[in-house]
């Protein structure tokens, strides 16, 4: 179907464009300093013409802040995150949407609240609460006596072999991040709008809630997912505060944390090019995610099943 | 580490009544797992230290664990880089309450009283004589360590100590006719009218982002202005501020925002340091740390230098004050960490050490003795500049007012100090107002402390 | 509870936490401009996004390439964009700002609060446009083709048939996005703020999640920015609630 309408055509491309140009205006400016020596970017005014170091700096930055450690281990974490936020909220969302269960909506409405204090803000407790993970284990057994028990029959101590410290791990990068109030609330507006008909026909047919779930609902909610995917790998990708607090070690931390390192402090010497530089291999994984993912919504996968 | 990816991962989803026994079955494994791990150790005893130095100081800062790690091989000192001062603490702090904090961690200055009287630090002294080794105190130059004197031996170790001094770009000055800048607040103020009117440059002089140390407090410090009472918080934690009752003090800040006004003098604002505004030629001066020396001489194009703080006319000035981190050894560790710590800390202060450093980094050098070594080398003839900040440092005989200060939480009053003084900046206050509020909400920040820490 | 940040020590003050930060002027003002920045930006962010999304559903030719360039800025790790936007509006040498400045507008967020926060809204809508606009995208497409069709066989011109049927349509996610903008809104535009100005000049920008942020991680001052938290959490609910109960009933769930 074309549709002939030259103005609005003109007028949608004319948007699109000062659309993108705006957006990415930043990003140009960031792509000259990263091409300039130590002593063009320093100059005022700022040059808007980019210089010729780009990939010099590029080879640089990589070199002093380690990165190919840095890569994987953001590379890892990151599809954790990923994956384990996808997979509980669309079971979460599904829950919520289609069961009934006493305290269903005080679960949502609780989901919800906890999507009102960002990492940095629960962060110190959370760090303990990870840090120190059977705590709250180790606590319940003493006060029933079980450690008490296992003590004096087995001569090992609960306490110690309850230790469960997550700290410089993958696992604690990962978990604390992957339970997400944002996709659940996603999810359930979507199934939402699924219609009553559909899960009707599916229970007719003989189909019971998970194979409802994932013959039919997954299948329709792809465009979702995929838009989902973009956002989740680049928050987890870019994840700096929860990183910096939990690892110790040098080799387990992310690119993000190697950029941060990069960035000039004050003391220091203003090489912003080597930083900007950085900045952009840094970005590379989510950019290719971005274009990767973008072509599922051109698939029309959506418009099968409605 | 692959598998403990996935097995956690479906640890999330399995249902509840398995999950104990997975946890004792995981935390009985990783249990067995650690120990003979550790007791299988390396022959080197690690010992943690996180700091807040990146960038090029950051590399300095490796070059030494490095250069510490090579001289023996008993301990080794493994460097983190946890952000900047304030996420270093929090960092810290995070740490400190689940058991798992560094052996050494570099904390600001004004986060001495936090880090004083946390109760979870020990003392460098009492650390340093149990370890057996002998540290001549004395040594240490006075205003450097008399900031983080307890009972008379400092409490950290002084380890970046800058002070700021006033830089100022020669050809500009030449331009305009003057050979160097004058003494006085007076002369400067006609020197830099005087560039920006004959045109040399359109900015006189950059605002340094930490002006409240370098313009305000030090300021106090030189006009032997008493910033609170009690001797700057020494004698007390009843101190109260009174800055804002010093008509020198809010004469300054009256002086700072009219040339401000007359565009004289320019704020660098975010997303750029103004040491870029003096090392790219735009601005002709610039008040700031000493330690500022790397930037400079590396940034900039043009013949510059640094002379002494300006004082004002008729009055003689004292020594300025401190800034920069200093080395705290926490609590909770084992004997032979502390043992290493003890070793790093005596390898940081020797005079070879000190004299590298210094050199290095353009901080101050926390001994006499390093600094005499300095001298009798010949280094202050080629680079008079690297000398200014100590000079400055121990002119005269400091009083109770330009020892440094000691005040609980003094982050969080800086700050406050810093959103009033904008209030100048944007014109919707006068300088007295501002100070006046700066100091009221000051002293509820130090009341506050004082209540937390009464029964000390 | 005031506490030691060690943990070492820990007085309960009862409400005294509340009640310091409800006196404070300082407080109350950041709440007021907490509230007029959220709605603002979580307007303007949608209506940009739609606006976008629209043209992108619209036009056939390089649409793929509009959405890649249009969604790049997500991927630039937020703490180089913070820094980005604050260099480019310095006024003394930020490319853009001496751009405005030659416009004959005295730009300086340093010394005009009004010019810091229209920085710090135009920033935080750059960073977040793209989230609404990959949702909105996402969900035009979910659009049946054959209600368009039928349309535009009655004789529908485009514009028409986005009012008339698109929008419509799309009423869930938008109400998904503009919860999500004011959540965003309120608490994670911290990091934009703190690169962008710090929340100055003189406390103009200094948003709730801001203070929270500064007095407890930074300052180290817990016990207050736990109370700050509550407080926001406090606003973060009510906000929602109004939404759900305001705006949900105009939602079309069901075609």
């Amino acid at each position: 179907m074309i549709e002939r309408n030259l103005g609005l055509t003109i007028f949608c491309h004319a948007v699109l464009l000062l659309g993108a140009a705006a957006v990415c205006l930043p990003l140009y400016f960031a792509f000259v300093a990263g091409s300039l020596t130590l002593q063009e970017v320093q100059q005022t005014p700022f040059p808007w013409v980019p210089g010729t170091h780009f990939l010099d700096n590029i080879a640089t930055a990589w070199n002093q802040g380690n990165f190919s450690r840095l890569y994987i281990n953001s590379l890892i974490v990151t599809v954790g995150i990923v994956v384990g936020k996808l997979t509980i909220s669309l079971i979460a969302a599904f829950a919520i949407t289609y069961f009934r269960f006493p305290f269903r909506m005080t679960a949502f409405w609780l989901i919800f609240v906890s999507l009102m204090l960002p990492v940095e803000v629960r962060i110190i407790p959370t760090y303990e609460a990870v840090a120190d993970a059977a705590g709250p284990l180790r606590w319940f057994a003493d006060i029933t006596g079980i450690s008490w028990l296992v003590g004096s029959v087995t001569g090992y101590q609960l306490e110690a072999a309850l230790q469960w410290n997550m700290v410089n791990t993958y696992s604690g990068l990962i978990l604390p991040l992957i339970a997400s109030a944002s996709a659940t609330f996603l999810f359930r507006q979507f199934f939402l709008t699924v219609p009553e008909e559909l899960c009707e026909a599916a229970r007719l047919d003989g189909a019971g809630p998970v194979k409802f779930f994932l013959d039919i609902l997954l299948p329709l909610s792809r465009a979702n997912i995929a838009a989902l995917s973009i956002i989740l790998f680049i928050y987890g990708w870019n994840q700096y505060l929860w990183p910096l607090l939990f690892t110790t070690d040098a080799e387990m931390q992310t690119a993000i944390l190697g950029l941060k390192h990069l960035v000039p402090v004050s003391d220091a010497e203003p090489a912003w090019n080597i930083a900007m530089s950085a900045a952009f291999f840094v970005m590379l994984p989510p950019a290719v995610i971005i274009l990767l993912m973008q072509r599922w919504f051109t698939k029309g996968l959506v418009d099968s099943g409605k | 580490m692959r598998e403990e990816t996935q097995m956690t991962i479906d640890f999330g989803i399995k249902n509840a009544p398995r999950k104990f026994a997975k946890t004792l079955a995981a935390g009985i494994a990783l249990g067995m797992l650690a120990l003979p791990g550790a007791a299988a150790a390396q022959e080197r005893v690690k010992v943690e230290w996180w700091h807040a130095l990146g960038g090029r100081l950051g590399e300095v800062v490796e070059k030494l664990v490095t250069d510490f790690n090579g001289s023996q091989d008993q301990y080794e000192v493994v460097a983190v880089h946890k952000g900047n001062y304030e996420e270093n603490m929090a960092a810290m702090v995070a740490a400190y309450r689940v058991g798992q904090q560094p052996t050494i961690i570099q904390a600001a200055e004004r986060g001495f009283m936090t880090m004083l009287n946390s109760g979870a630090v020990v003392p460098v002294p009492t650390l340093m004589e149990e370890q057996g080794h002998d540290v001549d105190w004395n040594d240490f130059i006075a205003p450097v360590s008399g900031f983080f004197l307890v009972d008379g031996v400092p409490a950290a170790l002084p380890f970046n100590s800058s002070t700021p001094i006033f830089w100022y770009n020669r050809d500009m000055f030449k331009e305009a006719g003057f050979d160097a800048p004058g003494e006085t607040w007076q002369e400067v103020e006609k020197q830099l009218y005087a560039i920006k009117e004959q045109g040399v440059s359109e900015c006189s002089m950059a605002l340094a982002n930490d002006f409240f140390w370098s313009l305000i407090e030090n300021y106090a410090a030189l006009h032997d202005q008493p910033y609170g009472t009690l001797a700057n918080g020494f004698d007390g934690l009843g101190t109260e501020f009174v800055f804002n009752k010093s008509p020198l003090v809010v004469g300054q800040l009256e002086r700072l925002s009219k040339w401000m006004d007359d565009e004289v003098l320019q704020i660098a604002g975010q997303g750029l340091s103004p040491e870029q505004l003096f090392t790219s030629g735009t601005c002709a001066t610039y008040v700031a740390s000493t330690a500022a020396h790397a930037g400079i001489g590396s940034g900039a194009q043009f013949d510059w230098s640094a002379t002494f703080l300006p004082h004002e006319e008729g009055v003689e000035p004292k020594n300025s004050t401190i800034g920069g981190g200093a080395l705290w050894v926490l609590q909770g560790k084992s004997d032979e960490e502390y043992a290493g710590a003890a070793a790093f800390i005596d390898f940081v202060a020797s005079p070879e050490t000190q004299v590298w450093w210094s050199k290095q980094t353009g901080y101050v050098p926390v001994t006499t003795t390093a600094y005499n070594a300095l001298k009798s080398e010949g280094y202050f003839k080629e680079n008079p500049t690297r000398e200014i900040a100590i000079l400055q440092l121990s002119r005269g005989e400091p009083t109770e007012n330009s020892r440094g200060f000691r005040f609980g939480n003094h982050n969080q009053s800086m700050q406050l100090l810093v959103e009033e003084i904008q209030g100048v900046w944007t014109g919707q206050k006068t300088a007295q107002e501002a100070l006046d509020n700066a100091a009221r909400r000051g002293n509820e920040i130090l009341r506050q402390y004082e209540r937390l820490h009464a029964s000390q | 509870m005031q506490v030691d940040p060690f943990g070492a020590r820990e007085i309960f003050v009862g409400f005294a936490n509340f009640a310091q930060l409800l006196g404070s002027p300082d407080y109350r003002q950041s709440v007021f401009f907490t509230l007029w920045f959220t709605v603002i930006q979580a307007v303007v962010t949608i209506a940009l996004a739609l606006l976008f999304a629209f043209a992108t559903d619209f036009v056939i030719r390089g649409r793929g390439l509009y959405k890649s360039v249009i969604l790049m800025p997500y991927a630039i790790a937020p703490v180089i964009s913070g820094v980005l936007w604050a260099f480019l509006f310095n006024p003394a040498v930020g490319p853009l700002a001496q751009f405005i400045q030659s416009l004959g507008i005295p730009w300086d967020p340093n010394r005009r609060p009004f010019d810091a926060q229209l920085l710090v809204i135009v920033a935080s809508v750059w960073k977040h446009i793209c989230y609404d606009y990959i949702f909105l995208v996402a969900a035009l497409l979910a659009v049946p083709q054959s209600l368009l069709e039928a349309a535009k066989l009655d004789g529908a011109r485009p514009v028409r048939r986005f009012f008339t049927i698109s929008l419509p349509l799309v009423t869930p996610t938008i109400f998904f996005l503009m919860v999500m903008n004011v959540v965003y809104g309120l608490f994670e535009t911290f990091g934009i703020i703190d690169a962008v100005t710090r929340g100055g000049p003189a406390g103009a920008t200094n948003t709730l999640v801001y203070k929270v942020y500064q007095d407890g991680f930074v300052q180290l001052n817990l016990g207050s920015s736990a109370a700050q938290s509550v407080i926001l959490m406090i606003i973060a609910i009510l906000f929602t609630v109004l939404q759900f109960r305001a705006l949900e009933r105009r939602v079309n769930y069901q075609v």
